[in-house]
């Protein structure tokens, strides 16, 4: 007797299972509503404007930028959900596997063209009525990482570039007065600094995020303009001139090896501020982060160094995409066109985001003068090759250059190397 | 084998003697039967749902130029992602560098941890706290250890400062973390660590096995300590020797979470393992087609590997006694 009824509960039990597991595929769609105008709908944006512990971006955006949306649009709520930037890539990729995807995504400008090529990201021109008057007042640069192939799939959301940035006290214990302004400067500073055990300059590695801005100061070039071709552009003599200024150094031991991904180096928002380095290249984050850690560290904003093409950086930021997965595309696009209005913009510049239209500039200026050298740098700056296979150009250039870098092989020789192997990810249609 | 099949038909004959009980007997067999895979069907199911279904999927993923995108079409490659990982030199340096991690790791965790086991199975004051000591890292989580690790073996890390600042073994700071061999040491020391507790624990339970009448009567037989250990401890606890050593090898080639937090396979894919380098593949490149190929093989090897020593460690038990 007792054993039947042991046998009758086991059954249960995996049948229990068996409906906890098929629980999990249906869930998925229960979700689903077409008639956006009657039901109220919630929409769920991902984004990783927290990383790091910046609650500054989080609380404007959940307290007073989100808010002001629904009262404008009182049948759309908005469910943001913060991210950890590190986890963001990989949570998109496995949630596109999974079918379950949110409405919107903040994604990092170097992603959208994989997620348009994987069409998980939706085509916005000739979709959202408003797309061509919104994208003109978008700084070209910020706009084309959202292209791909003949189409648009995101507007820009914030944007940044790296500036210069010096700890003046280390500077000064050498006898410099100011931030090397030009590449010369640069190398004439490197030997002072080192008789005191400063490294002139430090990055955290070979990426184009790291490289381009000594490549294009140089006069150089990463590809050619339509973007299918990288040998005889990013192998170029000036090119090869801006790297090879970084190995000379490097080799001189006045640039630490933090920068061919030895992970237990000092990294370099700890290093200036402890005067380990005199000058890194970095972003528009990093004042709240050393108000917190190093509130006595006063950094100081300059030009990236000049070289023979002048002073010319790399674009960052992110984009903000609609997903192909979206059940309320409608709404969402409301929110989009939200994402573009000053409300959105300046509210989100106050909290160190760059804004990426054009005609609130002089507001940006007034409102954050601390963007002031970001916004000049930007002025120039160029964004990175806009390709699905843009993760695959760093991995290539980072381990291409460390071979330089180590003394394995000539810049001219790494850089024709990667070169070649860049051709082919530049014109991978996925 | 042999032997064991005659004994057991005997057995079978009788019960096809008398009807009326074999009737029955299938019918509760039958029934009891039921309970037992009632039993069996909640942790079967999962490890269908989740173990092989996955497998199945990666293996098929292997042959394709795979589309990670739900509902997505992706086209049948055959054997090019298995051609290419053939063609690849980051594919054979970390194929390379997970044996050399296997081969630093599996003896020290198995010296160290017979060692330590033996030390602590005699009675002797503080054993508990000592065997509770050893067994700390094995339950301490790996990202938290490998951060600890990524610090110590840091530039200005604690390593450093002991070989250099305080005993003036080395004559500069070594970047540990800036090059292959040494960081493949700074990677394989975090294993042996955390794993010494894992391998004494299981010498322990198999030296409490061991028959203390036999270890007397070697004694009285004159025999050493050494001797008393080689002829006697030894072959008791060879099948947990065996044990030990298929589970860390497997757990060698499988070593990922403190690669990817120590030096993430760089600088350069220079300190690349298989499991980082699939894990790249997949889920930076979204490549997951050659992700899934490099899983297989790792499969493969790892399955061969494992039925080679069963065969090689079969007949030596023996040998040594």
């Amino acid at each position: 007797m007792a054993r039947r009824r042991i046998t009758r509960l086991l059954g249960l039990a995996a049948v229990a299972a068996l409906a906890l597991t098929a629980g999990c595929s249906s869930s998925s769609k229960s979700t689903s509503s077409k008639d956006t105008a009657a039901k109220p709908v919630t929409l769920t944006f991902w984004g990783t404007y927290g990383n790091g512990g910046n609650k500054a971006q989080t609380d404007a955006l959940s307290q007073s930028i989100i808010p002001a949306f629904e009262k404008a649009n009182p049948n759309i709520k908005i469910n943001y959900v913060d991210i950890p930037y590190d986890s963001l890539l990989q949570k998109l990729t496995t949630s596109a596997a999974g079918g379950e995807l949110p409405d919107l995504v903040r994604s990092d400008i170097g992603w959208v063209p994989k997620f348009a090529a994987l069409k998980v990201f939706a085509q916005l021109d000739g979709k959202l009525a408003s797309f061509s008057t919104l994208s003109a007042d978008n700084y070209p640069g910020s706009l084309a990482t959202n292209k791909w192939g003949e189409h648009y799939y995101g507007l820009p959301l914030d944007t940044n570039t790296r500036v210069l940035i010096s700890n003046t006290t280390a500077l000064k214990s050498a006898g410099i007065d100011a931030p090397p302004a030009t590449f010369d400067e640069l190398k004439a500073d490197a030997p002072k600094l080192a008789a005191k055990k400063i490294s002139v300059f430090a990055d955290g590695g070979l990426q184009g995020w790291n490289v381009y801005p000594w490549i294009w100061s140089a006069g150089g070039a990463v590809t050619s303009p339509d973007l299918t071709k990288a040998s005889g552009y990013l192998d170029s003599p000036a090119s090869v001139t801006g790297v090879q200024l970084l190995v000379d150094l490097y080799k001189q031991g006045a640039i630490p090896n933090l920068i061919i991904g030895n992970k237990g180096a000092v990294q370099t928002s700890d290093g200036l501020p402890k005067a380990n380095y005199a000058t890194i290249l970095d972003g528009p984050w990093m004042a709240a982060i050393w108000q917190g850690q190093y509130p006595r560290f006063t950094p100081t904003y300059s030009q990236v160094p000049a070289g023979p093409g002048g002073s010319i950086s790399v674009v960052g930021g992110e984009d903000i995409n609609l997903t192909t997965a979206s059940k309320n595309p409608d709404a969402a696009m409301k929110f989009l066109e939200f994402t573009q209005s000053s409300d959105y913009q300046l509210a989100m510049a106050k909290t160190g985001q760059m804004s990426v239209v054009k005609s609130l500039d002089s507001q940006e200026a007034s409102t954050v003068p601390a963007f002031a050298p970001y916004i000049k740098q930007l002025q120039t700056a160029k964004p990175r090759p806009s390709v699905p296979q843009a993760p695959a150009i760093d991995t290539v250039l980072q381990n291409e250059l460390t071979k330089a870098f180590q003394g394995k092989e000539s810049v001219q020789d790494a850089l024709t190397k990667a070169a070649s192997e860049i051709d082919p990810l530049l014109t991978a249609t996925k | 084998m042999t032997a064991l099949v005659d004994s057991a038909e005997p057995r079978v004959q009788p019960a096809a003697g008398g009807a009326g009980r074999v009737r029955r007997i299938p019918g509760r067999r039958a029934r009891s039967n039921l309970t037992a895979y009632l039993f069996l069907a909640p942790g079967f199911l999962l490890f269908l749902a989740l173990i092989i279904y996955p497998m199945i999927k990666a293996f098929q993923m292997s042959f394709y130029d795979w589309n990670v995108v739900a509902g997505a079409t992706s086209d049948f490659i055959g054997w090019t992602n298995y051609q290419q990982a053939y063609h690849d030199p980051v594919f054979w340096r970390a194929l390379q560098n997970s044996a050399l991690y296997m081969a630093f790791t599996v003896p020290p965790q198995i010296v160290l941890g017979l060692a330590v086991a033996t030390l602590l199975n005699n009675k002797a004051p503080g054993r508990a706290l000592f065997r509770v000591l050893f067994y700390l890292p094995v339950v301490t989580g790996w990202v938290v250890v490998s951060l600890l690790f990524q610090y110590l073996f840091a530039d200005s890390g604690l390593v450093n400062w002991m070989l250099h600042d305080v005993t003036h073994l080395t004559g500069h700071d070594i970047s540990w973390l800036s090059g292959r061999w040494t960081g493949m040491v700074a990677i394989s020391s975090l294993g042996v660590w955390k794993g010494v507790g894992w391998s004494m624990m299981i010498f322990l339970a198999a030296l409490q096995g061991v028959p203390k009448e036999l270890l007397e009567s070697a004694e009285v037989d004159g025999a050493g300590r050494w001797q008393r250990f080689r002829a006697v401890t030894l072959p008791a606890i060879w099948p947990a020797a065996v044990f030990v050593t298929v589970m860390l090898v497997i757990g060698g080639f499988n070593v990922f979470i403190s690669v990817i937090l120590v030096t993430n396979g760089g600088p350069a894919d220079s300190t690349q393992v298989l499991l980082t380098y699939m894990y790249q593949q997949a889920f930076t490149n979204l490549n997951f087609g050659y992700g899934a190929s490099i899983a297989v093989l790792l499969t493969v090897g790892v399955f061969v590997l494992s039925a080679i020593q069963l065969r090689m460690f079969r007949a030596d038990p023996e040998v040594l006694a």
